[in-house]
């Protein structure tokens, strides 16, 4: 054997084994993708924002979720937000509020609840969407995960995702801007039975050196597979989303 | 069983399990208390306080406090309550929105009920709903002004995020939806009658009146494409675009062309002549958001059927003379003829034919959560008069918005906001949602 046929296959073998961990890295994502929903669902969600004295503002949100890219949420609570709706197509997101009766485009750093949660935080599409997987690392009980946004267009420029191994749920997301500080963290807790096949933490807190001494949590309730009409993810369906709960 | 060695020990650890079940407690959310109801009622009750510095050298007070004791200002205040509600039944539902308003001022007080919508809608098929009664329908891209509104009633620059009053109509949804570039097509056919008593301010009664709507998502591109047949008013037809270019970043777009436009147009001395033609209106805006929460907002609006400065200086011209006549002769016939003129197109909010817009809002200001400090200013590019007024709104009690605004307002004599009611006002406004 030659030395350059030795390099050759060195060269083949350490690139086949980077693809290999790259390949598990997007298979992790892809599975937790899928374990934290249905690909289609609906569910209610609670937001609480906690502030530095300890006081609260609560939401109350409806949410529907088609394919891996259209999101819709609809505010039931409270009564100053009620029938809000907020839809996301891919990296278009607008909101509708009944008093001005017709959808703006809204963006994904921004926050309609005024909260640490931002619009794409409320109106999660999936991960693989958004994000490629840049590097993966194994731990003793979780997988790191590296990500980075396929475009300028995602809220967050990179994510380090851990991954609880056995579960293969998210337990902490750090998400950062483009110059590398860090905007916020996100705690995965209390995995529930939702039914249905469906496992996942039913709490998600979130804070950031941005916000000090706030806090934001995100409550999961009724979280269930659905069929849904792709006609419920358009701008002239969202004064009547209301109407779509059973 | 062994116990603590100290009883404050005990006690600390008994506190400590009780905050734990607390804490779990707290974080627990159960959603059947959120399904949907055959009924629902909600709404709001506001109380405002205003304090107008009245503009009496302007045309619009003259006209405004014609016949009644003159005065410097005037405090105003108003209590306001609007109520919302669902009937659902199957695959129809029944909704209605009122408004009703008091008002008291050093003039007199004046009680106001409105029936701002109150239509019922059936769904057979999430792509197609069918509805008839009252409908507030708002078409357009535009924040402050929107050339392609043609079935709604005008919207106040100066708060264009109100609730407005709709027309009886009937009116269509139906939503296709499909992969590809052209993401979504949905159609909003609309027929309008006017009336004696129906929607009598549309325009001339006797007409049933069809519009619609093209609603296209192309390419991450919203487009719409309007059309109101002539009938009570000249017909009418435009477009409108909006799209981010960056995530922070958005653009948008309307233009219209009314045809065959009649404009009344008075000279100094109250001779009205019409002018007919094709008016095109047109608007161009952005929004954008910086990466301190910072957003920015500014519109350039073309206002086909507005007057020019000299169409406009006309009229307050018109206007001195007719008061001037009447304070030395006590003939008032002039002053009638300017106070109709005042009811028709020269009294709208904006009558010049160019305006910017900005308004630049921030999330969150003095690092206060909930609290956002906002500035919007109103220029007519003709003669250069404007408005600016600085707002602070604060949301962080549950269901209360406070807010406080202060309008001021610019120009020489003879200009657009030179020659309004008031110069200054101060607006305080406390609501309460249900």
């Amino acid at each position: 054997m030659t030395i350059r046929t030795l390099l050759l296959t060195g060269l083949l073998t350490f690139g086949v084994a980077v693809q290999a961990v790259a390949l598990d890295g997007t298979k992790i994502l892809e599975k937790v993708d899928r374990n934290l929903e249905p690909e289609t669902y609906e569910a209610y969600r609670q937001l609480i924002d906690v502030q530095p004295d300890g006081s609260k503002k609560e939401y109350v949100l409806y949410t529907l979720k088609k394919g891996r890219d259209k999101v819709i949420a609809l505010f039931l609570s409270p009564p100053s937000d009620k029938g809000r709706v907020t839809l996301r197509l891919g990296d278009n997101m607008w909101l509708y509020i009944p008093d001005v009766g017709k959808p703006v485009r809204i963006t994904s750093l921004q926050s309609v609840t005024g909260s640490i949660f931002n619009n794409a935080d409320i109106l999660r599409i999936d991960y693989t969407a958004e994000y490629n997987v840049a590097a993966t690392e194994e731990q003793a009980d979780a997988y790191l995960l590296s990500l980075k946004a396929k475009t300028n267009e995602v809220a967050y420029d990179s994510l380090k995702m851990w991954v609880d191994k056995k579960a293969l749920l998210p337990t902490t997301i750090e998400a950062y801007a483009a110059s590398g500080m860090l905007l916020k963290t996100l705690h995965f807790k209390s995995v529930k039975d939702f039914g249905g096949g469906i496992k996942r933490p039913a709490t998600l807190e979130t804070d950031s050196p941005l916000y000090k001494g706030y806090k934001s949590v995100m409550l999961w309730s009724g979280l269930k597979k659905g069929t849904f009409s792709d006609s419920i993810f358009t701008l002239n369906y969202l004064p009547r989303i209301q109407e779509l709960r059973k | 069983m062994r116990f603590p060695p100290w009883p404050w020990l005990a006690g600390l650890l008994a506190s400590l399990a009780v905050s734990a079940v607390q804490a779990a407690e707290e974080y627990s959310f159960d959603a059947s208390s959120f399904e949907k109801k055959p009924f629902e009622l909600g709404g709001f009750v506001q109380f405002k306080q205003e304090d107008f510095a009245l503009n009496r050298d302007g045309a619009f007070y003259k006209l405004g406090y014609f016949g009644q004791s003159q005065r410097a200002s005037l405090e105003r205040s108003t209590a306001t309550a609007e109520l919302t509600g669902k009937l659902r039944e199957g695959i129809g539902t029944f909704d209605f929105h009122t408004h009703a308003d008091l008002q008291r001022d050093q003039l007199g007080h004046a009680q106001n009920n409105v029936l701002y919508e109150a239509a019922y809608s059936i769904r057979p098929d999430p792509g197609v709903t069918l509805e008839a009664g009252k409908r507030t329908l708002r078409w357009g891209k535009g924040y402050a002004w929107n050339p392609i509104g043609f079935v709604e009633r005008p919207k106040d620059p100066n708060d264009p995020d109100l609730a407005r009053e709709g027309y009886a109509m009937a009116n269509a949804d139906l939503i296709y939806n499909q992969d590809g570039p052209l993401r979504t097509i949905a159609f909003t056919p609309v027929l309008l009658p006017v009336q004696h008593k129906v929607n009598s301010d549309f325009g001339s009664s006797g007409h049933l009146n069809p519009a619609a709507k093209l609603y296209l998502l192309y390419r991450d591109t919203d487009i719409d494409f309007a059309w109101q047949g002539q009938g009570s008013r000249p017909g009418r037809y435009g477009m409108d675009l909006s799209r981010n270019l960056t995530s922070n970043f958005e653009i948008h777009g309307e233009w219209a062309r009314i045809q065959k436009f009649s404009k009344p147009v008075t000279d100094t001395l109250g001779n009205v002549g019409s002018t007919v033609g094709n008016a095109t209106s047109y608007l161009a805006g952005l929004r954008y958001l910086t990466e301190t929460d910072t957003t920015y907002i500014a519109e350039y609006y073309r206002n086909g059927t507005g007057y020019s400065s000299q169409e406009a200086g006309n009229f307050y011209q018109l206007v001195d003379t007719a008061f001037a006549q009447w304070q030395q002769t006590g003939n008032g016939s002039l002053v009638q003829r300017a106070l109709n003129l005042n009811q028709g197109s020269y009294g709208r909010p904006n009558p010049g034919q160019n305006y910017a817009y900005f308004r630049a809002q921030q999330k969150d200001g003095l690092g206060i959560v909930y609290f956002q400090p906002a500035v919007t200013a109103m220029l007519n590019l003709d003669d250069h008069s404007y408005q600016v007024m600085p707002e602070l709104l604060y949301t962080g009690v549950k269901n209360l918005d406070l807010r406080m605004r202060y309008y001021t307002l610019q120009g020489k004599s003879f200009s657009d906001f030179g020659e309004k009611l008031n110069s200054r006002r101060l607006e305080l406004q406390a609501r309460y949602y249900f």
